[in-house]
């Protein structure tokens, strides 16, 4: 006879978010991803087989826009079209570091925003752990990530720079960005399913958040704009790994382990507000 | 030891008609939730609705529940909140085991990738390992049918191959429980069939909960019906005719009633009489029926023949009367004609029918007029088949036949 007894009872009530509490909505959704981590796996190598599969190119399409903007800053580096300041390593590879580095950020961030929309149907049509499409969604921005650096090092290698061993750190930098990104991504990919315009205002913003961080130009020396860097979160990392790759020494400590804290705080707080509140925003997506 | 796998208690949810209120309202739901305060649930704000009310049962395994109602009656609804999707705003569902749903199909495919890599993917969001994939996966596909198109882009498939791979996938991961909303209407005869016997197969240890417009499908495979409008249950039970009369009566047949033709024919009054009561629309199964017609047929017109055409629910043909079928052809005087047509025992399944009348020159010739859905019957019984024509026949014992042999034998 067929047991009934040993099977997984769950109840579905309108508290049942309220009756986990704050600590355990937690434990069950880290739970839930790590018994679903081969499908956070699949879902990744989905996303990343399907962009290039009815091109031609491929994965050169990975690293040619990188190319491109290489071309155009060596060129108007070379003919001095903008005034630059004093930059720790060539103006060309280290304006080609930090924007790989912002690309990471901000594709992580639109990669999870759109996250739950581009899943469409199955978002609102099945029961799975839904925060796998979220973390997945990241794999393509670091897949991308790591074939950019294919470039950065060619550039590298031509300036002959070598970068001191403390940049074998960098990883670690990388990974509250990352995570700063993704509770972000959390709560915007939850607001972004019933308010669209999330995703559209945060390309602008982005375009525009570039501007607020020293990726095109050199760490800021004068008040208002060391401000700026200071409460802008991304800046303090950005500026630690570019410290990393030059010097090999962090300047600027306390706004780092300020980033720091804060990114993972966001990851925390951005995973927790998107277990809770998936169910009630679905019905509505 | 109980073995009730699904149970629902006094269940509702509301939804709201506004995109503008809805996005309101979701901005508030999330930050109730986000800070653990108990919302509004039981209450309905502006430009919301009950698309659930109170709804209670209870599924065993081994059991399967079809649930019925119009369109919009909230049956999608109920399948999300039993899977878990999305959360009711009253009332409590308990869930025993592995849940299999296939609410949509084709939710999860990826159109750009092949029926194999589909298959591990949508295993894998339904919690399979890859393992287990790999040990169903031939199972999966020879279910499905598959085999020759199994390495093509799933985009370039047909709707109902579709369904196969869907409806596939979700019957071998063996689920406690599974939910079928509406899917199997886009498969072929063929692969219905198949439907029909895995989900007999699995129901042994399963509970099934199935949606369905198909009437013959619910009276087919389930053991009890729910039956909603507007949210509403209206039966509950495991008398499946009984429910899906009830279903019948709900959705009214279109009242709208048609007149097409060449013209060459009028047909001024259409009448029904059934053991001995004029005009009644409510026949008790198995009784006469007559149909008094008063007709005028163009001159031109020398030989006519009548046609009465009995139309289910789903506005299928399930019976015919046609004149040329017993005995000819009327001949046309050119003045009004008053014909009657007896039917002696109307032995259609208890249910509720439409009537069309058509009259043709000839024997099937031009159709010279036909009135659609002029009349509606009602068959009313104590018994209700899943057939729309229950025949009548003598039914006899062994005692009975070898005492009557000689008198069968007379039969010819």
């Amino acid at each position: 006879m067929h047991s009934t007894n040993k099977l997984k009872e769950t109840i579905y009530a309108p508290d049942s978010m309220r009756r986990l509490g704050i600590v355990r909505v937690w434990l069950v959704m880290w739970r839930e991803l790590w018994a679903a981590r081969e499908l956070v796996f699949r879902l990744f190598y989905r996303d990343v087989s399907v962009r290039y599969r009815q091109s031609i190119l491929g994965y050169v399409w990975a690293v040619l826009p990188q190319i491109v903007t290489i071309s155009i800053f060596a060129f108007l580096a070379s003919r001095r079209v903008f005034p630059m300041g004093e930059t720790p390593i060539p103006y060309v590879a280290f304006a080609l570091w930090n924007l790989s580095i912002w690309q990471l950020f901000s594709s992580c961030l639109i990669g999870s925003t759109t996250s739950l929309v581009r899943a469409g149907s199955l978002v609102t049509k099945i029961n799975f752990p839904k925060q796998t499409l979220v973390i997945s969604s990241i794999g393509q921005a670091l897949f991308d990530f790591a074939i950019r650096l294919f470039p950065v090092s060619v550039v590298f290698v031509w300036y002959g720079i070598v970068p001191p061993w403390q940049a074998l750190a960098i990883p670690l930098i990388l990974i509250p960005m990352v995570l700063m990104a993704l509770g972000m991504g959390f709560i915007f990919s939850i607001a972004n399913l019933i308010i669209r315009d999330i995703s559209n205002a945060l390309g602008m913003v982005l375009t525009f958040g570039m501007f607020l961080a020293p990726i095109l130009y050199p760490p800021p020396i004068r008040e208002p704009f060391i401000l700026v860097n200071t409460i802008n979160p991304f800046s303090p990392l950005l500026i630690a790994t570019q410290d990393l790759l030059s010097s090999g020494e962090i300047l600027n400590v306390e706004p780092l382990i300020g980033a720091t804290l804060f990114a993972f705080g966001m990851f925390f707080l951005g995973s927790y507000v998107f277990y809770v509140t998936l169910p009630r925003i679905v019905e509505r997506a | 030891m109980s073995d009730t796998l699904i149970t629902v208690e006094n269940v509702s949810k509301k939804f709201c008609k506004s995109l503008k209120s809805s996005m309101v309202n979701g901005v508030k739901d999330a930050i109730y939730e986000t800070l653990q305060l108990p919302g509004k649930n039981d209450a309905l704000r502006k430009d919301e609705f009950w698309a659930i009310q109170d709804v209670s049962f209870e599924v065993k395994h081994g059991e399967c529940l079809g649930i019925i109602g119009p369109n919009g009656a909230g049956k999608s609804t109920l399948l999300k909140m039993l899977n878990g999707i999305i959360l009711p705003d009253k009332g409590k569902i308990t869930i025993r085991g592995k849940v299999g749903a296939l609410i949509e199909v084709g939710a999860g495919f990826h159109p750009m990738l092949t029926g194999r890599e589909n298959v591990y993917i949508n295993g894998a969001i339904l919690g399979l390992s890859k393992k287990e994939i790999d040990r169903k996966f031939d199972d999966i596909v020879s279910f499905a049918e598959l085999e020759d198109f199994i390495d093509m882009p799933v985009k370039h498939y047909s709707s109902g191959m579709y369904v196969r791979l869907g409806f596939a996938i979700a019957v071998q991961m063996e689920p406690d429980i599974l939910i079928l909303d509406e899917v199997l209407a886009v498969g072929d005869i063929r692969f219905r069939a198949n439907c029909f016997n895995a989900i007999h197969g699995i129901m042994k240890k399963t509970a099934v909960i199935l949606v369905s417009h198909s009437m013959p499908q619910i009276s087919r495979i389930c053991s009890g019906v729910m039956v909603l409008n507007k949210g509403i249950p209206c039966y509950c039970g495991s008398d499946v005719t009984r429910g899906i009369d009830e279903y019948h009566s709900l959705s009214a047949t279109p009242s709208i009633s048609l007149i097409a033709g060449s013209g060459k024919a009028t047909i001024h009054d259409i009448q029904l009489e059934s053991d001995g009561r004029y005009d009644s629309d409510t026949i008790a199964y198995p009784g006469s029926l007559s149909i008094l017609l008063d007709v005028t047929v163009d001159p031109s017109v020398r030989f006519f023949g009548i046609g009465i055409a009995f139309l289910g629910p789903d506005l299928q043909p399930v019976a015919h009367c046609h004149s040329a079928f017993h005995g000819g052809q009327f001949t046309n005087t050119g003045r009004r004609m008053r014909i009657v047509v007896n039917i002696n025992s109307l032995s259609l399944n208890p249910g509720i029918y439409s009537v069309n009348v058509g009259i043709q020159a000839d024997k099937l010739g031009e159709i010279l007029i036909r009135h659609i859905n002029c009349k509606t019957i009602r068959v009313t019984g104590d018994f209700c088949g899943f057939a729309p024509v229950q025949l009548q026949g003598a039914w006899l014992t062994e005692d009975y036949l070898s005492t009557h042999r000689r008198q069968l034998a007379a039969y010819p």
